[in-house]
Parts: C-alpha cells; structure tokens; sequence
C-alpha cells in the first residue's frame, strides 16, 4: 500500500555529478522546525525546495470540534509572539456570522493588544535575524527589550503569551489603570532605545555588507508570486491591509506605513524597524482616543450560536495578511474554519531568492523573510 | 559613513550598555512582583478584571457544584474534573470560618468540586469566565512545578489554599535609558 500523505524524500544520492544535496532543518541550525533542501555547486544554490508541514497540527479541523470562544486559545497557539495579531481576523469573521458588533471601546482595546504583539513579534524577529547574521548584541537587546512588552500584554491580558484576550463579542477585561503610565514610560524608553539599535544593527556597515544587495526581489516579482506583509513593503509597495481596508477602528489612528524600494533583507529589516516605532504610536493614539463605556456585549460563552451562512475577514498581522473564512450550520461549532496565513504565503519566496546566493547568505535570506514554520503549517 | 567611522559608532554605542543596570531577573533568587490579585470575573456585569492569570483558586463558601467550569474547559484543555469531596474530608483549616460549624456546605449540596488537571491547563481562564457565582478566580502562583504528572493535579482542597508566599520579589522598572529588575 502506498501512502497518500507525501512529504518530500530526502534525495537518495547526496552528491550527484558535481552538485551535492544539504538538508537544513527541521531541528534548528537555522530554520526552526522546518526543512529546506538545499543543492549546492560549490558555494552556490542552485536549488532550494522547501519542505513544510514538520509541525502540522491540523488546527482547521481541530476548530470543528470545539464552540466558537473555545477555538480562541487553541487559534492562537499557531504563532504564539504575534497570538492577538492572527486572532483578530477570526474574531471579527466570527462577529460578522453572529451579526454583532464590539463595542467601541472593545475595538480600540483589540487594537492595541494587536500592536503590542507586533511589536513583540518584531522584535523576536530581530533578535534571531540578527544573530544569524553574526551579530549576537542584536540577539540580546531586542530579547531583552521585549520584556517591556510583554510586559505590557501581561498587565492588559494576563499572560506573556496567548492571552485570550480578544474574543467575539468584546474584549474579555478593560485595562488597568496603570497601563497608560505604564505604556507611556515603556515607549520613552524605546524610542530612545530605537536610535541605538539604528547605530549598532541597521546603519553597522558590517550588516550593510551582509544585508544589502542580497536576496533582492523586484516589486513586480513580489506581486506576481503573492508575497505579503513586511516583505512586500521592503519591496517597495505600500500595501497593508490596516490602510487598505482598514478594519476596526484604524480608520481613525494616524499612521504611516514605512516602505522601501530596494526589496533586499536590509529593505525588509527597515520596514519592521521602522514598524516598531510606528505600533508604540498607534498605541499612544488608541489609548487617548478610546471611548469610555461597555467593551464586551453579553454573548453566552458556552451556547453562543451563529446562523447559518459564511463569511470572511482580514487584517495585517505581524508576518503579513491574515484571513479566516468561517462556515456556520446553525450550531455552536463552526461547520469548516479555512486560515490563510502569512507565512505560508511568504514561503513560495524562499526557493526563489535562494537560488542563485552564497550558502552562507541562506539564513540571512530565511530570516529576512521572518518566516514562522509553525504557523504555516498549522 | 565609512566602515572605520561606522564600526566606531556601534562599538561606543555598544559599550555604553555596560554601564546601566541589568535586565536579567535572578530567579529563583529574586522573582518577579505581580500587580494584583490575579485574574477575576465578575458575573454580574459579565465583565473581566485584569489581572494575571496563575493557578485558580476556589472560593468553598461560593461554589455550588454546577459543573459550567468543567463545561467550559470541555474542548480547551479537558483538565476540569468535577469530583466529590464531603465536608468532613476538607481540613477544618481550608473551610471558611462562617461555616466551620456546619455539617454540609449548605450552597454545595452534592458536595461536587472542581478538581484541576494543572498538566494540561493553558490558562486562559475561560473557566473562571464561565463561573456564575465567582467562586473561581486565579491567583499570581506560577510555580507549579512536581515530580510527578499526578502531583500537578490539584484536589479542591488544594485549589482551596490562598496562595503561597514567593519570597522576595523585584520590580520591573524603566527608566530614561535603562530597564532592569531591581
Ligand atoms: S484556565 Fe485551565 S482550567 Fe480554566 S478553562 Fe482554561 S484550560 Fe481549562
Ligand atoms: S467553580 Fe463555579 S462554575 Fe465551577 S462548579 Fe463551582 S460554582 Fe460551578
């Protein structure tokens, strides 16, 4: 019997001709639980093939079994930095099912928590971005630095990861008090903090020389293959779906969305750099903006039923654009939850930027890309 | 900028760093505060307190053995069991003063408790949002470490006890340019 489920053989003979055949992955040296096949002459790729589906949980037909609020903490688990960031989406599908909307002050409250976890994403990303890159300062200042953040998601949600926070109907708790003072003094020191990290990591010319001119993918490439998120925009378009179709209350919140043409890995490190001070803003704007009253509507936690019938939403998560599409029969569980994530989308680029590079320019190539294998495969 | 000029720039801006307070935490030395009291629910307004969110903590005067906790966590974890326990069998110390006198506990007629599989627990406190009469909470404890699978299970005796004492605690603080546990 043969089996159906394929997943990519490691090829029988490692040296073929001249060209030999390196796995790298699944467990670490670079790659986190993910595999790509790399075939090299001499120093140079001529072929990279990647191979996801290392951590597949099946989380799409897990949703099945489980009520519309119980498939929050179990959703989240897919990318635990950026957990209130690819909930949103399915928060709001499921709403727009229910017919209901949050309350005001729940939207500015989704929002925030969103961009907090953005910014810690991010500044995950740079840590191992920068010591792949030989930088191991750039490993302990962001990780350092993200406690601030986390922080901050503890005190608004609870836990440092997979809050739960979001969830239909509203936002489970308000902020505390303290949170605007504590918000405020985090974002001084970050931001002052944010012209360090400049000095050391984004205008080293050391990084220069490693990042820029490598790995460049053209703007009409990155839209012809269906790239998304940071890596589009260090492509040189500025799409992002909290502009595009902004969604919640981003509408209101005055923000940039930082770009740059020249589609390298130092393009695509800048435009998360620069999104880390542009969050701490939409952050500050949130909280002064927020309306004052309910933030969660009633909505039975257990029994809370949608009608049948579909729908779908997007937002920017950190690694891109996220969307759910969610069908409902009229019970309390979801008839089928489709996810569409970044990174899975982002994934078609590897084999591409890689051909062609240095062997030693891969994980800068891989990171740059901030691919999270975990949420690809879902 | 030139290499020589740029490499300047970061190594000084590097340096610098030795000069300000560690962000390192020295557990278990020291441990971190926590604000509050813990994530909490009020079922009244339906609405949640923030707070974080450790190990439950059931409240034996309030609990009427309805079984919606268990319910809840169903298809989350599946780490809510609800058990019998009579009042007997409680340590005179765990049960509240009001009803130390009494045989049964009068709003707990079944004598059913929750009893928490902390193995599996992802603590998201949908649980406590699920309690009608508040009588789950969570607590700051976060150590809940044991040699065995079955130590981590937690009896509502167990579930009962406030909290214990962690010793000495630091602050997390931020200053102009330094953060650091101290
Ligand atoms: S906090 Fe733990 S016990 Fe409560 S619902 Fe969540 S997983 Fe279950
Ligand atoms: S803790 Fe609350 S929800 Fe659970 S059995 Fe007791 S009263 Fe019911």
């Amino acid at each position: 019997m043969t089996s159906v489920a394929r997943s990519l053989p490691f090829p029988t003979e490692v040296i073929v001709g001249d060209k030999l055949s390196i796995s790298i992955g699944p467990q670490h040296p670079g790659s986190g639980h993910f595999r790509i096949i790399v075939v090299l002459e001499g120093d140079i790729v001529s072929e990279a093939i990647p191979d996801p589906g290392y951590v597949h949980r099946g989380a799409e037909k897990m949703c099945e079994f489980r009520n519309f609020v119980q498939n929050v903490p179990m959703l989240e688990r897919t990318t635990l930095p950026d957990a209130n960031g690819i909930i949103f989406p399915y928060i709001l599908a499921v709403e727009e099912l229910m017919g209901i909307q949050a309350p005001p002050r729940a939207q500015y409250l989704r929002i925030i928590s969103a961009e907090l976890n953005r910014i810690v994403s991010h500044l995950y990303w740079l840590g191992i971005y920068g010591v792949f890159l030989g930088h191991s300062t750039m490993f302990l200042w962001p990780m350092g630095d993200r406690e601030l953040f986390m922080d901050l998601i503890q005190t608004v949600g609870g836990t440092r990861v997979t809050p739960s926070y979001i969830i239909p109907g509203g936002a489970r708790n308000d902020l505390p008090d303290n949170f605007k003072d504590k918000a405020l003094k985090a974002f001084g020191y970050f931001e002052r903090r944010l012209k360090e990290y400049d000095r050391i990591f984004f205008s080293n010319p050391l990084v220069l020389k490693r990042s820029q001119g490598v790995g460049v993918l053209k703007r009409s490439e990155a839209i012809a293959l269906g790239i998304t998120g940071p890596n589009l925009r260090g492509s040189g378009l500025k799409s992002d779906t909290r502009k595009d179709e902004p969604y919640s209350m981003y509408e209101t919140l005055d923000f940039d969305i930082p770009s740059y043409p020249d589609g390298d890995c130092w393009a695509r490190g800048m435009v998360r750099f620069h999104e880390l001070y542009w969050s701490m803003q939409i952050i500050k704007q949130a909280v002064e903006k927020m309306p004052s009253g309910p933030f969660r509507s009633r909505l039975p936690l257990l029994t809370a039923r949608a009608p049948a019938g579909e729908a779908v939403a997007r937002t920017e998560a950190a690694r891109g654009c996220m969307s759910y599409y969610v069908v409902s029969d009229g019970t309390s569980k979801p008839y089928r939850v489709r996810v569409s994530v970044p990174s899975f989308r982002n994934m078609i680029g590897i084999p591409y930027l890689l051909k062609g590079g240095h062997l030693a320019d891969v994980p800068a190539i891989y990171w740059s890309l901030d691919y999270w294998p975990v949420e690809a495969d879902k | 900028m030139s290499l020589v000029r740029g490499v300047f720039v970061a190594f000084v801006t590097a340096l610098r760093q030795l000069f300000r307070r560690r962000m390192t935490l020295r557990y278990p030395e020291e441990k971190l505060e926590i604000e509050g009291e813990g994530f909490q629910y009020d079922a009244k307004k339906a609405i949640g307190i923030p707070g974080y969110k450790g190990r439950h903590i059931l409240f034996l005067d309030k609990c009427t053995g309805c079984q919606l906790c268990s319910i809840a966590c169903e298809n989350i974890a599946d780490c809510i069991e609800m058990v019998t326990v009579e009042k007997k069998d409680f340590p005179a110390w765990v049960v509240p003063k009001q009803l130390a006198a009494a045989a049964t506990f009068p709003q707990n007629k079944k004598s059913l408790w929750p009893q928490i599989d902390f193995g599996s627990c992802v603590f998201c406190g949908f649980c406590v949002d699920a309690c009608p009469f508040d009588a789950l909470y969570m607590t700051n404890e976060y150590e809940l470490t044991s040699y065995t699978k079955e130590g981590l299970i937690f009896t509502p005796t167990q579930l009962a006890i406030p909290p214990k004492e962690v010793g000495k605690t630091v602050k997390f603080q931020v200053e102009e340019m330094e953060a650091y546990h101290g």
